[in-house]
């Protein structure tokens, strides 16, 4: 077990001694989260936000805007994981963002398999992550 | 049960140019449209079209779906249904729709026009399913549908159009993207987006694709790696990037399943993305009231999909028997449209891809 | 060299440049379209006709440099934003670019910007002249800026905020075993599970499908079909047209029984 000091991850295996080109960025990281992530002032676009609203996420609140996915809000408040997969229980978000995968199905009001990525947040929903391939 | 002229099954650049010319030809259409706005990917194309006059060249992509909706409205013929999902066809010609994302109702047209568009296709490679790793358009609707920056530092995989075009987009909404991948020697997409990106200071690697993709629960690492002219990885040439997002546009993959469930003979042709309907040059399938239009029929550009929207409008006006004096003109001006939209040297592929799917004339 | 790089060669970028006598009475566009791709916008936006009617939408654009006086028109048009207008009479010792620029934030007029040459490397700063912006111009922002006429066809785009560039370090990195990547996320199959069933004889996706659920899950087989069709025919040395397909049932999403079941006809009408 070796650990890579610098992005704390564990690796099993040495893949091969050749040390190779490691490229990153000076800049230091932001932490982006919440209305910071959402794009103010950009070349082409301008976004008219809706109406402030506010849901839960496993618990814990989170706000939004009326017309956003469930996923784009979460994704806003800087929630990447949605899910565990159904078999080996890894971390998953979404991967298509329109509906055609299941990757972001999550928990919603109590119904599972619910794709939060086309699923619009409404106030007071009760969101949470699915944990395997939900119940009926 | 509602019985109606004409089914469109999806209201992006295809349906919607279908709605609007079967609409004008006086048929009565429902229009359905799984999403909770129309326009389908055209609503997060923020470039300018590229294209001629005819398919709004030098418009942005959002404005041209507000454009064509426009058009749509003034059709009271035409009804556009949105949270609406074409769920299934059965043996009797009946369909099974979800609409307003919560009833469920039978349909029974006359002539059904098939533009569902296309899904992004996916890689396998170590990693893959790491949230961090999504595919380009979903980056894309993030970002310009719902304003969310969607990252600090982005690797694309895959310079073909939508990769390049992303990558600006990105840029656009001040994302760091530290590098363009393409296993491909050569870049796919249009060189001007490519030098778009160049000169902004971001990489292109071709002959190069991911490793392997890492990170503790959430991306945080891409490893790329140089490919051989067998497309295989060279140990010793891994660069490590620090990223958030690693972007996946591999391709698009046409969504037929409902072509299939009706029984339209398909064929796997590579070069228009996967299995697509056989169709006559105006876009009749094998069923003799379903049409096609769009990425479905196989992958190429939005201005592409749009004439053939109108074109399979036209062809399933005249299976109604709704014909207009000028049928011949338009048809002909589509078919025109089409040949010189696929003439250079980014139609080859396509023509040869047709040439598998086209049948009679 | 272009199709590999996305930049154009000295050579390339000589054969788009007007001649230096033309570059020496003023304003003129230089057109970087190096490909012949679909597009003709440029050919009708000169209201002078500078730019050559086009025979084939393919065609690539031609100027006639006589006709053209490096108004900005053609500019806001080029979807490729690949027109810039240079000025090598603008001053004594200074050439202008004029050139589009689809960024905020947008520089001020005498602010000092980065200038960069195709390939993103600052080589020499450079002062704005000029920004201009309005409804009419497709939100495709202008900038002219004036800088040393030797770099005059060096330079092709700005930075107007300063980064810090991106570094490379060595480090080695070693990777998890036994990840060969997901193909389904439906039902969380790898490809090495995949190949697996293949290798042991597993060879058509409706023997997949019972083995494995493959395309049995909520997506209907969207993510993972086109990936495992290539798998098998790779295996099996069999175009992709020649495998035999699935069967594709109703429906192509997922809804709930319970709707199924209280389905109730809403009458004929």
């Amino acid at each position: 077990m070796a650990i890579d000091e610098k992005s704390h991850i564990l690796f099993t295996k040495p893949l091969h001694q050749t040390p190779m080109i490691y490229y990153h960025s000076t800049n230091t990281d932001i932490n982006l989260k919440g209305d910071y992530m959402r794009i103010s002032a950009h070349p082409i676009l301008d976004f008219e936000r809706g109406t402030q609203v506010s849901f839960t996420f496993d618990g814990v609140q989170v706000s939004a805007y009326t017309g956003e996915t469930i996923a784009a809000a979460l994704y806003a408040a800087g929630y990447r994981t949605l899910a565990n997969s159904p078999v080996r229980h890894r971390p998953r978000g979404f991967f298509c963002a329109i509906g055609n995968c299941s990757s972001c199905m999550m928990v919603v009001n109590g119904n599972a398999n619910v794709k939060t990525c086309i699923e619009l947040v409404q106030d007071g929903m009760i969101v949470e992550t699915q944990r395997g391939k939900g119940t009926l | 049960m509602i019985h109606i002229d004409l089914l469109i099954v999806g209201a992006g650049p295809a349906g919607l140019m279908a709605a609007k010319e079967a609409g004008t030809a006086g048929a009565n259409v429902l229009l359905l449209e799984r999403s909770h706005v129309p326009g389908g990917q055209l609503v997060k194309q923020t470039h300018m079209f590229f294209g001629s006059e005819e398919q709004y060249a030098s418009y942005r992509g959002f404005d041209i779906s507000e454009i064509l909706l426009d058009e749509i409205k003034k059709l009271p013929n035409v009804k556009l249904a949105l949270n609406a999902t074409a769920l299934a066809v059965y043996d009797d010609g009946i369909w099974a729709a979800e609409m307003d994302g919560a009833s469920y109702t039978k349909i029974l047209p006359k002539a059904v026009i098939i533009a569902t568009g296309a899904g992004e296709k996916s890689l396998a490679f170590p990693g893959n399913d790491l949230p961090g790793v999504y595919g380009a358009g979903a980056v894309q609707t993030l970002m310009n549908q719902y304003g969310i920056k969607p990252a600090n530092r982005v690797v694309m995989l895959g310079a073909g159009n939508i990769g390049l075009i992303v990558s600006y987009q990105l840029l656009q909404a001040g994302v760091e993207v530290l590098a363009v991948c393409d296993g491909s020697p050569r870049i796919g997409g249009y060189l001007v987006h490519a030098a778009k990106l160049r000169r902004m200071g971001v990489p292109i690697l071709t002959s190069h694709s991911v490793k392997q993709a890492a990170g503790q629960g959430r991306l945080e690492t891409v490893v790329l790696w140089e490919l051989d002219k067998a497309w295989q990885g060279i140990p010793g040439t891994e660069k490590v990037y620090r990223a958030d997002v690693l972007c996946v546009a591999v391709g698009l993959s046409p969504l037929s399943e409902l072509l299939r469930q009706a029984g339209c003979e398909m064929v796997y042709v590579n070069t228009l993305g996967g299995y697509v309907p056989y169709r006559d040059s105006f876009l009749a399938t094998s069923r003799e009231n379903i049409f096609v239009a769009g990425d479905v029929a196989g992958i190429e550009e939005a201005s592409s999909a749009m004439v053939e929207g109108r074109l399979a409008g036209l062809s399933a006006a005249k299976f109604l028997g709704l014909s207009t004096p000028d049928f011949n003109a338009k048809r002909n001006d589509c078919m025109t449209q089409l040949e010189s939209l696929r003439s250079g040297h980014a139609g080859e592929r396509i023509l040869s891809g047709l040439a598998q799917a086209v049948i009679g004339s | 060299m272009l199709e590999k790089t996305g930049v154009p060669t000295q050579s390339e970028i000589e054969s788009v440049f007007p001649s230096d006598e033309r570059l020496s009475k003023g304003p003129v566009a230089v057109i970087e379209c190096f490909q012949s791709i679909p597009c003709d916008p440029c050919a009708t936006a000169c209201p002078r006709g500078a730019i050559l009617p086009f025979a084939d939408i393919n065609d690539r654009p031609v100027i006639d440099n006589d006709k053209c006086n490096g108004c900005i028109l053609c500019m806001t048009k080029c979807p490729g934003l690949a027109i810039m207008v240079v000025d090598i009479t603008w001053s004594q010792d200074r050439a202008l670019i004029k050139m589009p620029y689809e960024f905020r934030p947008l520089p001020d007029v005498g602010q000092t910007v980065q200038a960069l040459d195709r390939e993103g490397t600052v080589v020499a700063e450079a002062e704005v002249i000029r920004v201009q912006y309005n409804k009419s111009m497709n939100k495709v922002p202008i900038v002219s800026i004036a800088v040393d006429k030797q770099l005059v066809k060096t330079i092709r785009n700005i930075r107007t905020i300063c980064d810090t560039p991106t570094t490379a370090t060595h480090t080695a990195i070693q990777e998890e075993a036994q990840d060969t990547g997901i193909v389904c996320r439906c039902n969380d199959l790898q490809l090495a599970e995949i190949r697996a069933l293949i290798a042991k004889g597993y060879t058509t996706i409706a023997e997949l499908k019972q083995m494995a659920r493959l395309g049995m899950g909520p997506c209907q087989g969207r993510n993972c079909l086109p990936v495992v069709v290539n798998e098998l025919s790779r295996a099996l040395g069999v175009p992709v047209a020649e495998l035999p397909v699935g069967s594709f049932r109703p429906m192509v999403k997922s809804i709930y029984l319970g709707d199924l079941a209280g389905y109730e006809e809403q009458g004929e009408n």
